[in-house]
């Protein structure tokens, strides 16, 4: 029952393809076409590609800024292009196909930096230089992603931070006085473990802290720690290490300063038995169901979890992380990138502004997922009370713990200036789970794989090289 | 006799003791659906939602549009359906049933192209699509079911052809029937099962695959079911409860399917006509 | 014979045809770039020879042996555990019971199951602090594992979890019981044996051919498995649990060497070929069509 007429469709679609694909071989450069520069003067109706990842509130919140925006410039339509899954695989397949949107929500630990290194991406620099109406000292600290100094090539719709989460009335219970919210007073490692040992509790009652603690039969957990370089890094930093060296030529990680907090968090899990064993669980609601069901009595976690937090009915709280040295977060957060093949430079950067104003997801801001990008919400009171204030995702420790080290005391995640970052933690992180896992010490461990990891460093972003 | 009953009864337990087993992610997604977040997640694990989150599903299915991923999804699944089971059945008829030169060769090259990891012939094969204009439309989802619908079909429908006895095809051509009568009138009534089963797993396979709509398509109006499910996962976080409600919505279709299909190969059986 | 030839050719043409347009033209495709340094985001790409080819065995790149070493272990281990199992399970399910469509249902139900959800099922019950299992295991006295998290235990965890998804094969076995004539079984009645002569002698030989298939398609999905590595343990810990393909496309798309993400790929296809062919080749000695074998 074959039809007759696909066969010769077939045969050419067999030729075409073919010939797809040596021409994909041989493709030349996709559209390097210069921007045409912000000549806004003709309002003939054009459309503006936009793709984004993201469940389904935080879609809601980049539509109440593209209804702003539409309103605002009545000539521009936003195609709005969601990839809910797979995202970098889909844009790498729509930049083979020279199909690429105007504007992409883009990761800086994936192909962002491949992207731009390939010339892929506007200056975002250029715009902020002639926008009389933002500059970079509008933005809270560590939102702008940087190709090399005076480059950028993107710019976050907010920032992330992290902190100490914990049960009130677990502590309450305990007696024990709970993590502080102020920097000025945060605990030193020692303190913090001293904590979690009183928080970790066997199945006789006895915590860790007593002598006739028995480790193998934990009821409670006095610390749930992210074993992942967003987590880790937090204290690295905070002690004065980093992931390469200040000029960028040498791997870091097995220096002392990271070695130590690498040590940190293996005592944890191995010697004092105060943390649960590292599992890899970065998008599952571990951190409200630990605390909710008392399995963990605090967790390090990124300020997101507040949303889940939020929606469980317990009495949460957070506090500031414990201090190595100086008080530190790190600031992980996703990118708005603008492709070079835009036909709409000017209107590209427009939205992407609309997109990054805390007023137009002003929803996903008080939900707990999202911060506001502006520093006039962090220092004007009026502002800062909106998402700050009686609301269940913002506990009372809050404005201390991560609105005030966020402004003061906080990092540019390392995806954003380590050069070939993933590369250098696929030698790493391997290394790493054999110190979770107590078969190495940290240094051990590090100093092994240091030629390895040393091969695939690469130099910063943010010096100039 | 006695043994084959106590066979039966320790056949019956553990089949008991499976299906137990088995049930349990279905169980996990059903009761997850009509829980609030906080619940689906809760240690010691609770099987009962208190209350019952009925809202989730509200709230799910209004956030996709539901009814357009409905109607796309079974537009792609029948077309694709239509063509696997033509295609393979004929297909596996002329890897099975008939003589000739190069037969088995062929057969093996074309199986080959299932031993190639699919991430590195995604970007040729897309490129291919685009060039012919095809990009953003169902071509590209449907069409190859129309030729041969894949070789784990064809593959599996010239394993059952080949168990049927040669003396059926014999007598027919003595009867003065040729190939194309053999493959509708005895072949394809006495492999009943098996293409029972492949339309079961296309149409399965084709409800829940998310790569090619993704890849292929680009407008919103074209989505698909598991397309849209995939949206209830976020960055940072993921929208569990409307994740598992959507879920259950779209499993469930699936599940009442497979128990009407699965009824038809108890009857293959007697049909077949080798009983007696 | 010509005959043959004509209408052979004719009733194949479908899936040559679309063997031709769809699959080949992608397949030389990938070939021809693993012979090149290419890089999807780079405007120029350049023919390397065999580079990629060498870099892949000349030693330089552990995590290729890595990923092989896991994924050989992984496929030693999945393999028969699925066909027995499977096949197991199809026998309990060709019985004749009460309720019978509805085991059946239940037994293809996680196939259906969309894979987030069972990950995430899979990770709430193994985990080894908090987890189900654990605390199952220790409430009767069992020792625990750490499952997922331990580098002994990952390879063996992730086939558990694949084995939650065998309804296919299963049915797929169901499919070929089904299949076979009663009056056989009644032969043996005759003949007063019991249930394990009419396994050993009418059903295991009559589902021959469908062993066959189901263990062909079992060696190639599992020398692929992607999904695993991708959801639930992104390769680690220690990269124990880096399987071939995941690696591969790790390689292809995260760190955008699509050239050599290639010839690991064509690498895979030779090793998958040559395990089929085996296979195939012993087929002729234990694999028994009623049909009159494969001539």
């Amino acid at each position: 029952m074959m039809v007759r007429g696909t066969k010769t469709i077939s045969m050419l679609l067999a030729a075409t393809l073919l010939a797809a694909t040596v021409a994909g071989c041989t493709r030349p450069a996709a559209d390097p076409s210069p921007p045409s520069g912000g000549e806004n003067g003709d309002q003939e109706p054009i459309t503006l590609r936009m793709s984004v990842w993201g469940a389904p509130d935080e879609l809601a919140a980049y539509k109440v800024a593209i209804d702003r925006f539409e309103e605002e410039f009545t000539h521009i339509t936003v195609d709005l292009q969601h990839i809910a899954t797979d995202y970098d695989t889909k844009l790498t397949t729509m930049v083979a196909g020279n199909d690429v949107p105007d504007i992409a929500m883009m990761e800086s630990g994936t192909i962002a930096f491949p992207l731009a290194e390939e010339g892929k991406f506007h200056n975002l620099q250029e715009f902020l230089d002639e926008d009389p109406n933002l500059s970079i000292d509008d933005l809270v600290p560590n939102l702008l992603y940087s190709l090399e100094p005076g480059h950028v090539i993107g710019i976050a719709p907010g920032p992330e931070s992290f902190g100490l989460f914990y049960n009130e009335a677990m502590f309450a219970d305990a007696g024990v006085e709970p993590p502080p919210s102020k920097a000025s007073e945060a605990w030193t490692w020692d303190e913090f473990v001293e904590v979690a040992k009183q928080m970790t509790i066997d199945n006789q009652g006895r915590n860790a802290a007593d002598p006739g603690f028995d480790p193998k039969n934990i009821k409670q957990y006095g610390i749930n720690f992210p074993t992942w370089w967003g987590g880790y890094s937090n204290f690295i930093y905070s002690n004065g290490g980093d992931f390469v060296s200040a000029d960028g030529e040498t791997f870091a990680l097995n220096q002392p300063e990271a070695v130590e907090v690498f040590q940190n968090i293996a005592d944890l899990i191995n010697v004092h038995h105060v943390s649960p064993s590292p599992v890899q669980s970065k998008n599952i609601p571990a951190t409200n169901v630990a605390l909710q069901t008392k399995k963990v009595a605090m967790v390090i976690d990124g300020q997101w979890a507040s949303t889940s937090l939020a929606q469980s009915d317990f009495d949460y709280n957070v506090g500031v992380l414990p201090v190595m040295k100086d008080p530190m977060t790190t600031i992980v957060c996703g990118m708005f990138s603008m492709f070079k093949s835009t036909k709409y430079p000017q209107e590209s950067w427009e939205l992407i502004k609309y997109l990054i104003d805390p007023e137009s997801s002003i929803d996903m801001i008080t939900a707990g997922t999202w911060m506001p990008s502006y520093k006039s919400w962090y220092t004007e009171p009026e502002l800062l009370a909106r998402w700050t204030e009686n609301l269940a995702s913002r506990p009372s420790g809050y404005k201390d713990a991560i609105v005030e080290v966020l402004l003061s005391n906080s990092h540019q995640t390392p995806t954003g200036y380590v050069k070939n970052f993933s590369k250098i933690m696929d030698v790493v992180s391997p290394a790493l789970d054999k110190v979770w896992l107590g078969q190495q010490s940290a240094q051990e461990a590090l100093d092994a794989i240091a030629d390895k990891a040393q091969v695939q460093v690469q130099g910063r972003r943010d010096i100039q090289q | 006799m006695k043994t084959s009953q106590s066979v039966q009864v320790l056949g019956y337990l553990a089949l008991l003791i499976v299906s137990a087993l088995f049930m349990t992610p279905f169980v996990w997604l059903i009761r997850s659906s009509l829980m609030d977040l906080s619940q689906i997640f809760t240690m010691p694990p609770e099987w009962l939602p208190r209350p019952f989150q009925w809202g989730n599903f509200k709230k799910a299915l209004t956030i996709l549009p539901f009814g357009t991923y409905f109607l796309n999804t079974t537009i792609i699944v029948m077309g694709t359906l239509a063509g696997t089971v033509l295609t393979s059945t004929i297909a596996a008829f002329g890897f099975s049933r008939i003589q000739w030169k190069g037969r088995d060769l062929i057969f093996g090259i074309l199986l080959s192209s299932m031993m190639l990891p699919a991430a590195v012939t995604l970007i040729p094969s897309f490129l291919g699509w685009q060039m012919l204009g095809f990009y953003d439309t169902y071509y590209p989802l449907i069409a190859p079911a129309f030729f041969g619908g894949g070789m784990f079909n064809i593959f599996l429908l010239r394993q059952f052809y080949l168990t049927i006895p040669r003396d059926f095809d014999e007598a027919a051509v003595v009867d003065g029937a040729g190939y194309f009568t053999i493959y509708f009138r005895i072949i394809l009534p006495l492999s009943r099962s098996a293409v029972i089963v492949v339309a079961l797993f296309t149409f399965l396979a084709t409800w829940n695959d998310f790569m090619g709509p993704l890849i292929y398509l680009k407008s919103d109006s074209l989505f698909t079911l598991a397309l849209g499910l995939q949206m209830f996962q976020g960055t940072y976080t993921a929208q569990w409860d409307l994740l598992m409600a959507a879920s259950t919505a779209v499993v469930l279709p699936c599940v009442i399917v497979f128990l009407i299909g699965q009824r038809y190969f108890l009857e293959g059986i007697t049909l077949t006509g080798l009983k007696g | 014979m010509r005959k043959g030839l004509f209408y052979g050719l004719l009733f194949t043409s479908p899936a040559i045809l679309g063997f031709l347009l769809f699959t080949l033209g992608p397949m030389i495709a990938s070939l021809v770039l693993s012979l090149t340094d290419y890089n999807v985001f780079k405007a120029q790409t350049s023919f390397v020879g065999l580079d990629n080819y060498v870099r892949l065995f000349g030693g330089e790149d552990e995590l290729f042996y890595r990923s092989l070493g896991v994924t050989f272990y992984f496929v030693l281990l999945r393999v028969p555990a699925v066909i027995l199992i499977s096949f197991a399970v199809a026998l309990l399910l060709n019985m004749n019971v009460r309720g019978k469509s509805i085991f059946r249902t239940i037994i293809y139900l996680p196939s259906i199951v969309p894979a987030v959800a069972s990950a995430m099922i899979w990770m709430w019950l193994l985990n080894p602090d908090l987890g189900l299992v654990n605390s199952a295991l220790s409430a009767v006295g069992l020792p625990t594992s750490n499952w997922l998290y331990a580098e002994n235990s990952v390879v063996p965890s992730v086939v558990l979890t694949t084995l939650w998804g065998i309804g296919g094969t299963v049915i797929i076995f169901l499919a070929g019981l089904t299949g076979i004539p009663k009056q056989y079984y009644e032969a043996i009645d005759v003949d007063g044996g019991g249930w394990y002569s009419k396994l050993r002698h009418i059903t295991i030989p009559m589902v021959t051919p469908t062993i066959f298939f189901n263990t062909i398609m079992t060696i190639i999905g599992s020398f692929q498995v992607f999904n695993e590595a991708y959801i639930l343990t992104e390769g680690g810990p220690n990269n124990r649990s880096l399987f071939y393909v995941f690696y591969l496309w790790r390689t292809g798309f995260r760190d955008t060497e699509m050239g050599y993400a290639s010839a690991l790929a064509w690498v895979l296809f030779l090793i998958i070929l040559f395990f089929t062919y085996l296979v195939f080749r012993s087929s002729k000695s234990w694999v028994y069509y009623e049909g009159g074998g494969r001539s």
